[in-house]
């Protein structure tokens, strides 16, 4: 198989990079080991609020997003392979895919690859009984499969995706009994969705001592600054965070920067979104976690960088477009993260000694860190 | 602990701890007459020991001087288990198939040429290979057997050579590469990351580094470096009884297949084209290998002498020098750790290593 | 934590497990997995990587910045050795046999 523009992930990311790139005239490949597209934006049912320009800007449920990524991919000339599976690289640096019944070369010009995040697990005495999962797990389970995963249930982790999965859980009937967090206060930055959760307990500064049952879960021992609280549950949902796919990038020879507000380990990208092997660009969470918004938004700049690299588009048409999305990235990206990122990005850029272009250094009015 | 060691003078530096260094650090301190010292860039198991199938092979090794030297190795196993403990040491017996007809006139030169030094080798037609081993292809057109052949567990046989010398005092540096070696008048002085350590003796044991340990004490070592890749599948039930060329199937039912090998200098990274090429190989072999599925795949890189058989012995025109670098160092660490230290210790060896020496290369 | 948590569930190895192969010096996830085989099953490390990271660094006192990641390698996924062939012709790998009668060298010892 042949194309211009290979996409691994056919989530949000690499949804949307593919629909660029299509708009722009080249021929796109986009490979998801899944049956269906979408990637975890198909269980976010909540509002999105920080969305791109092109998706309203207003409040949008995630799923909306990924019916009008997944149609507008279905009308485009995009080629899907749905339970394609991106299994290694070839001598030649080509990828190779599987279905399951056969594994084949894709020979592309440049790929994108946005495998997205994976959620982090938490060690403690009794995380391996059934009945123990993550907090996306759980929400895969609600929302996508119609299944619940228990009727009592415990949330390690308070961040913002914890505790909107406690909610969804919440309103599906599952009684959240406690929330566990070994901070000191509780991480969310969401008021409204802390307010949504208030009779929930919260024990902050605490940690799971054991989960106990017999072959499930049945019983959780909370270490609480006031001594040992017991709960019965038959669901303990971890949220110890996300941390970026990196396998598909060591396969494809690209270096690793570490990055704690990124979510660790990351493959490492210059401004335009491009790894140290110079035929891929990198999109999504795998490029730091973040919100929607800004996740479509590393695929638009991706896939504008691929274009320009191509020759599908000129320089100043590339620079013009790129300078509006991290415009756009750097007011809807939070700051923590943005900072990170953008620190990243200058290590980057001075290590490989590259020149920044002048939008970097001019978006939020020079307030661009590193 | 190292910096006790620092400017210490040992009887002998060890430098490589895979299976070769780690053997014939652990042989030279059964007799705790040295003061040793074993030194690792790494860490033992990271490079070429720890990416092996770990075949303990003798039947196909030709000329028959060199299977005799892989037999007398795969001899001292079990006694060497005794000593340092479970290596998972199995004498399976090996399998090397041929799938036409005109192959078995080779095997059976094969067995006549091993017979000489006393390699038993039996040929196997295709119903006896598929009684043998019946998951082999029917498409065998027969096999050469010996009982000889087995297979080892690398992890465990590099660790328990490790454990065992340090407990008989060998004192170790890991993560403490070489920068440079000198010597002056009977001592080498060597220069590290971690300080500078000296030596009435040094054993160059850095397998597919050899080159670059050869070139700190101007010598120029005929060895280059051949990538081998190999396949892992999910435990699968018991069903691979022998040492298959090529395909062994480990205690812990995981089956590791490989065979390939490329000049591709220090690149352990995979390739599918190779991962494929294996695969083949193995449905092609073992039919029923089709269902399973492939949990991993790893590389390593081995060392290979341009002749292709053992450097063992005194490095030529330099006294108290010495070097082991060779291809099987798994199969043949136990009789090397041996010679070594009978060399180390004696001046001379039960096995004549003459024709193993470094200066069967022109222009050392 | 007690040490008898297990930290890689596929292959079932406990903290001890790691922090023994750590006082025998091994210093990166790599080296704990070849001397425990812990991260060497099905899901390849995936789940227990940054677990294993962390132990390290609280063992060490490092911080997690400096403890590496373990080499990742194909396939991505667990693959059918059927799905592998399919599309695989000949080349660098060759037959023992054929090869001891050639010219004595073999691989993978």
């Amino acid at each position: 198989m042949e194309t211009d523009l290979l996409i691994i992930g056919g989530g949000p990311a690499g949804l949307h990079a593919a629909l660029t790139a299509d708009r722009a005239g080249a021929r796109v490949v986009v490979a998801d080991e899944s049956f269906s597209l979408g990637g975890q934006l198909r269980q976010q049912t909540q509002w999105l609020s920080n969305l791109p320009g092109q998706y309203g800007y207003g409040k949008k449920r995630g799923t909306w997003v990924n019916e009008q990524l997944i149609n507008q991919v279905g009308a485009s000339n995009v080629q899907v392979l749905k339970k394609h599976t991106m299994i290694g690289s070839y001598l030649n640096g080509n990828i190779g895919v599987s279905d399951g019944d056969k594994t084949f070369e894709i020979q592309s010009r440049k790929n994108i690859i946005a495998p997205g995040a994976q959620e982090e697990a938490k060690v403690f005495p009794g995380w391996t009984l059934p009945g123990v999962m993550t907090a996306g797990a759980a929400q895969i389970l609600i929302n996508r499969e119609k299944v619940l995963p228990g009727k009592r249930a415990v949330m390690v982790g308070s961040n913002d995706f914890s505790l909107e999965v406690a909610r969804q859980l919440n309103s599906c009937g599952i009684t959240v009994e406690a929330i566990v967090e070994e901070k000191n206060q509780i991480i969310c930055s969401d008021g409204e969705l802390v307010k949504t959760l208030e009779n929930v307990p919260v024990y902050t500064n605490s940690t799971i001592e054991i989960v106990t049952g017999a072959g499930e879960v049945e019983h959780v021992v909370i270490q609480t600054p006031d001594g040992l609280k017991e709960v019965n549950v038959d669901l303990v949902c971890i949220a110890n965070g996300f941390s970026p796919i990196l396998e598909p990038f060591e396969i494809m020879n690209c270096h690793f920067v570490y990055q704690k507000e990124l979510g660790g380990w990351l493959a490492a990208y210059n401004i335009h979104l491009q790894t140290t092997n110079p035929s891929c660009y990198i999109a999504g969470n795998a490029a730091g976690i973040t919100d929607f918004g800004s996740i479509l938004l590393t695929g638009e700049i991706a896939a504008l960088s691929a274009l320009e690299a191509m020759g599908f588009i000129s320089s100043a048409e590339g620079t013009e477009q790129k300078s509006r999305c991290w415009r756009e990235l750097a007011n809807l990206e939070s700051e923590k993260v943005l900072q990170a990122r953008t620190e990243m990005l200058a290590d980057y850029h001075q290590k490989h000694e590259l020149d920044l272009p002048d939008y970097f250094m001019k978006i939020k009015g020079g307030k661009m860190y590193g | 602990m190292v910096k006790r060691m620092m400017n210490n003078v040992f009887d002998v530096i060890v430098i490589g701890s895979g299976v070769i260094g780690s053997s014939i650090a652990y042989h030279l301190s059964e007799s705790k007459n040295h003061e040793i010292l074993l030194i690792d860039k790494d860490f033992p198991l990271s490079g070429t020991s720890g990416s092996t199938q770990a075949w303990v092979w003798v039947h196909s090794k030709v000329p028959s001087w060199y299977g005799e030297l892989s037999m007398f190795s795969a001899e001292l196993y079990p006694f060497l288990e005794k000593k340092i403990g479970d290596v998972e040491y199995k004498r399976t017996g090996g399998i090397a198939p041929f799938f036409n007809k005109a192959e078995r006139e080779k095997a059976w030169r094969l067995v006549e040429q091993q017979a000489e030094v006393g390699i038993d080798i039996e040929v196997l037609t295709r119903d006896e290979v598929l009684e043998k081993e019946p998951s082999l292809s029917s498409h065998v057109a027969g096999a050469t057997f010996s009982k000889l052949d087995g297979n080892v567990n690398p992890f465990r046989l590099v660790e328990l050579y490790v454990k065992a010398a340090k407990r008989n005092g060998v004192q170790c540096s890991f993560y403490n590469q070489v920068i440079d070696i000198e010597k002056s008048g009977d001592i080498f002085r060597l220069e590290t990351y971690k300080g500078v350590f000296r030596a009435k003796k040094v054993i160059l044991a850095g397998g597919p580094w050899s080159k670059d340990l050869g070139s700190m004490l101007g010598v120029e070592m005929p060895v280059k470096q051949v990538r081998g890749q190999i396949l892992v599948t999910e435990p699968l039930q018991p069903f691979l009884k022998y040492t298959i060329g090529g395909i062994r199937q480990a205690d812990n039912g995981e089956v590791l297949i490989g065979y390939s090998k490329e000049e591709v200098g220090y690149d352990r990274r995979s390739t599918l084209d190779v991962i494929q090429q294996t695969a083949k190989m193995a449905t092609d072999f073992v039919p029923a290998l089709a269902k399973a599925n492939v949990v991993r795949t790893f590389s390593g890189i081995r060392v290979m002498p341009k002749d292709g058989f053992p450097i063992i012995g005194e490095i030529p025109n330099m006294d108290g020098a010495y070097v082991a670098v060779m291809h099987s160092g798994i199969t043949l660490s136990p009789l090397v750790g041996t010679l070594m230290t009978e060399l180390l210790t004696d001046g001379e060896t039960s096995i004549d290593l003459t024709r193993y020496s470094l200066a069967r290369f022109e222009g050392v | 934590m007690d040490k008898s948590t297990i930290v890689c569930r596929c292959e079932e190895i406990n903290v001890d497990e790691i922090e023994t192969a750590m006082k025998n010096g091994a210093e990166t996830f790599d080296d704990i997995k070849r001397l425990t085989r812990c991260g060497m099953g099905p899901c390849q490390s995936k789940t227990c990587l940054n677990p294993v990271r962390e132990i390290i660094a609280e063992y060490t006192g490092k911080p997690l910045a400096d403890i590496r990641i373990s080499r990742m390698r194909m396939p991505l996924k667990l693959v059918r050795m059927s799905a592998l062939t399919n599309g695989s012709e000949g080349g660098n790998v060759a037959s023992v046999f054929g090869e001891s009668v050639e010219d004595g060298e073999t691989n993978d010892e």
